[in-house]
């Protein structure tokens, strides 16, 4: 590793100053985070408390109990409609939807990769543009359409509304990591094999597959946080049948539990977090090749 | 030998196939589910944007550019305009200085390295929706954390309603979206920091280089084509941010977050003007293509001048 790049100084002086950066980040990133966390900790009388208690005085695991068991313990709020009751429910949807969108997205985006890195055909240039453009597309703007369609399907309110979308959304990303993938495996053995009487189809799954592996998982992991997290297309095709909106519906209510609120965010996101963790190597490594080779 | 035929025809009938059907099998679901799910949409949009769509009688008629013409004679949009640039203005140079601030952090060797790059990503996995929440409770005017830490450090005795002030409203709204913003950047540019060879510095340390030549020629050179991709994502969210501001203040308080994405949305589903909506997206997507465009040309500029 370069260990010139920023810093001036040398010595002492240069790694006070490492460490002073190093606290900016941590606080920057961590504080939010932190403030979060203790809240879902709180009763909430503890909450208006000033100056805040940083630290709980009374850490409780009461708002968990809540989420995980709906409304079971809901003290003193107003009762049925702040319940979370939905929200188990909504964070199975979301995996669902989130597992689908990952698998549909890899099969169909993994196939047009592989057609435009491996074909050139007449149209193939001008589709690849369009598909590239419309990464730039306002997707609030395409709503109303997109509605008038899924309605005609009878879609509307069900999973697979947010399952088609997801993907079709997803895929021109895909499409572009993918197809730079496949375009850096040396088409030598796959040509190999096809001399040797493979169909494209052996050739696609024996030999092209298992290498392109790492970016299949880049993308995998990429469209699965997209599906967990998006909000507005949740929002307006469905009745909250997934996390954010439901997360939203929370939020909107006249009195809010902001503990439980807490509670209730923290344990959603524990998903995409984790995820994100896991496959760290693989996301740095979708997230540059998706932005930097436009 | 005619076994060795019917082989050579099997053969010359699946190249065929090959050549002809394949490309075309591989590309149709993808297209065919693009052109239902995304392109049509967007074609009925720019026809909406010269129709008045009556839903009530469920009636659209062509009225020209008379959408257009009010959007571009309102106040109202033209103060969307000012507060999108305001707001794209913080939210391309926060993340964009902070990310290259914290990448060029986290490439120096340093005990907590590993830490700060994990903790790094973190933002970047959350939700917008619950970045919206998350900043909801920092600037909260009963128990916000930011209220509550100038208070513990003793710098005001009472809470201030942060966003109940227009000016405050529009700041963290924008810092909001920076925040995650910022992660993005500072991952797509440590990246990049860590593909720089070191024999170059070694070379130019031998040349005789100083720090700050070196930054310039070797740090700086190297990653401006990320730079420029980093530039590039910042402004295009700087104008379609939608959920976090949503979220936050949903274009309060007044008018002092409508940005144009929430115009847009006021426009199609408060007002039920779809004709109006479609124009303000249209806009929209004439701005961020424009600055697509631009930038790709940069970039395609960028590297014709090094090649």
């Amino acid at each position: 590793m370069p260990a010139e790049l920023g810093t001036p100084g040398r010595g002492i002086i240069r790694k006070l100053m490492t460490y002073l950066a190093f606290f900016c980040l941590l606080f920057w990133v961590g504080f939010p985070v932190y403030y979060m966390m203790i809240t879902s900790f709180m009763k909430s009388p503890e909450l208006g408390a000033r100056p805040p208690h940083w630290i709980p005085q009374q850490p409780t695991l009461d708002n968990y109990a809540d989420v995980v068991f709906g409304d079971a313990r809901q003290r003193g709020s107003s009762g049925g409609v702040n319940s979370f009751s939905r929200m188990m429910p909504a964070l199975l949807n979301s995996t669902i939807v989130s597992f689908t969108v990952v698998l549909l997205n890899l099969l169909i985006g993994g196939m047009a990769a592989y057609g435009f890195s491996r074909f050139d055909f007449r149209l193939s240039r001008f589709a690849y543009l369009g598909v590239l453009m419309t990464r730039v597309l306002p997707a609030l703007s395409l709503i109303v359409p997109l509605f008038i369609i899924l309605r005609k399907a009878g879609l509307i309110n069900t999973l697979w509304a947010l399952i088609f979308t997801y993907t079709i959304f997803i895929l021109p990303l895909t499409i572009w990591i993918l197809r730079e993938y496949f375009d850096t495996l040396a088409r030598d053995i796959e040509e190999m094999a096809l001399i040797d009487g493979a169909t494209r189809w052996q050739a696609f799954w024996m030999v092209v597959a298992p290498l392109a592996v790492p970016g299949l998982i880049a993308v995998g992991v990429m469209s699965f946080m997209e599906a967990w997290s998006e909000f507005f297309f949740a929002l307006t095709l469905t009745n909250s049948l997934t996390y954010p909106p439901l997360l939203m519906s929370y939020r909107n209510l006249a009195t809010v539990n902001w503990n439980g609120l807490a509670a209730a965010t923290i344990v959603g996101v524990l998903p995409p977090v984790t995820v994100a963790f896991v496959f760290q190597r693989y996301l740095v490594r979708g997230l540059s090749e998706g932005a930097v080779k436009g | 030998m005619a076994s060795a035929r019917i082989d050579r025809e099997t053969a010359q009938r699946r190249k065929h196939w090959d050549r002809k059907w394949i490309p075309y099998a591989l590309l149709a679901p993808a297209l065919i589910t693009i052109l239902i799910v995304i392109i049509s949409p967007l074609l009925t949009t720019i026809y909406y944007s010269f129709s008045n769509v009556d839903l009530i009688f469920n009636r659209t008629t062509f009225i020209g550019l008379e959408n257009y013409q009010e959007l571009f004679t309102s106040r109202l949009f033209w103060k969307a305009i000012e507060i999108n640039l305001k707001f794209a203005a913080i939210v391309v140079i926060v993340p964009t200085l902070m990310g290259l601030f914290f990448a060029l952090l986290l490439v120096e060797d340093f005990i907590g390295r590993g830490i700060g790059r994990t903790l790094l990503i973190l933002p970047w996995a959350l939700p917008w929706i619950v970045i919206g929440l998350l900043w909801n409770w920092l600037v909260n005017a009963q128990f916000g954390a930011i209220n509550g830490l100038l208070y513990s450090l003793g710098l005001i005795d009472k809470y201030i309603p942060f966003m109940a002030d227009e000016d405050w409203a529009l700041i963290f709204t924008a810092l909001a979206s920076a925040w995650r913003q910022t992660s993005f950047s500072a991952i797509l540019l440590l990246a990049a920091l860590q593909t720089i060879p070191e024999d170059l510095y070694d070379a130019a340390k031998v040349d005789g280089a100083g720090l700050r030549a070196r930054f310039r020629f070797i740090t700086f050179a190297w990653i401006r084509p990320t730079l420029t991709i980093v530039l590039l994502y910042n402004i295009v969210l700087g104008f379609l941010q939608f959920d976090a501001v949503w979220i936050m203040t949903q274009g309060g308080p007044g008018d002092a977050t409508m940005l144009l994405s929430v115009l847009l949305y006021r426009e199609t589903f408060i007002n039920f003007d779809l004709g109006m909506g479609a124009a303000v997206s249209n806009v929209l997507g004439l701005i961020t293509l424009g600055v697509g465009l631009f930038f790709v040309r940069l970039t395609y500029r960028s590297q014709a001048a090094y090649a």
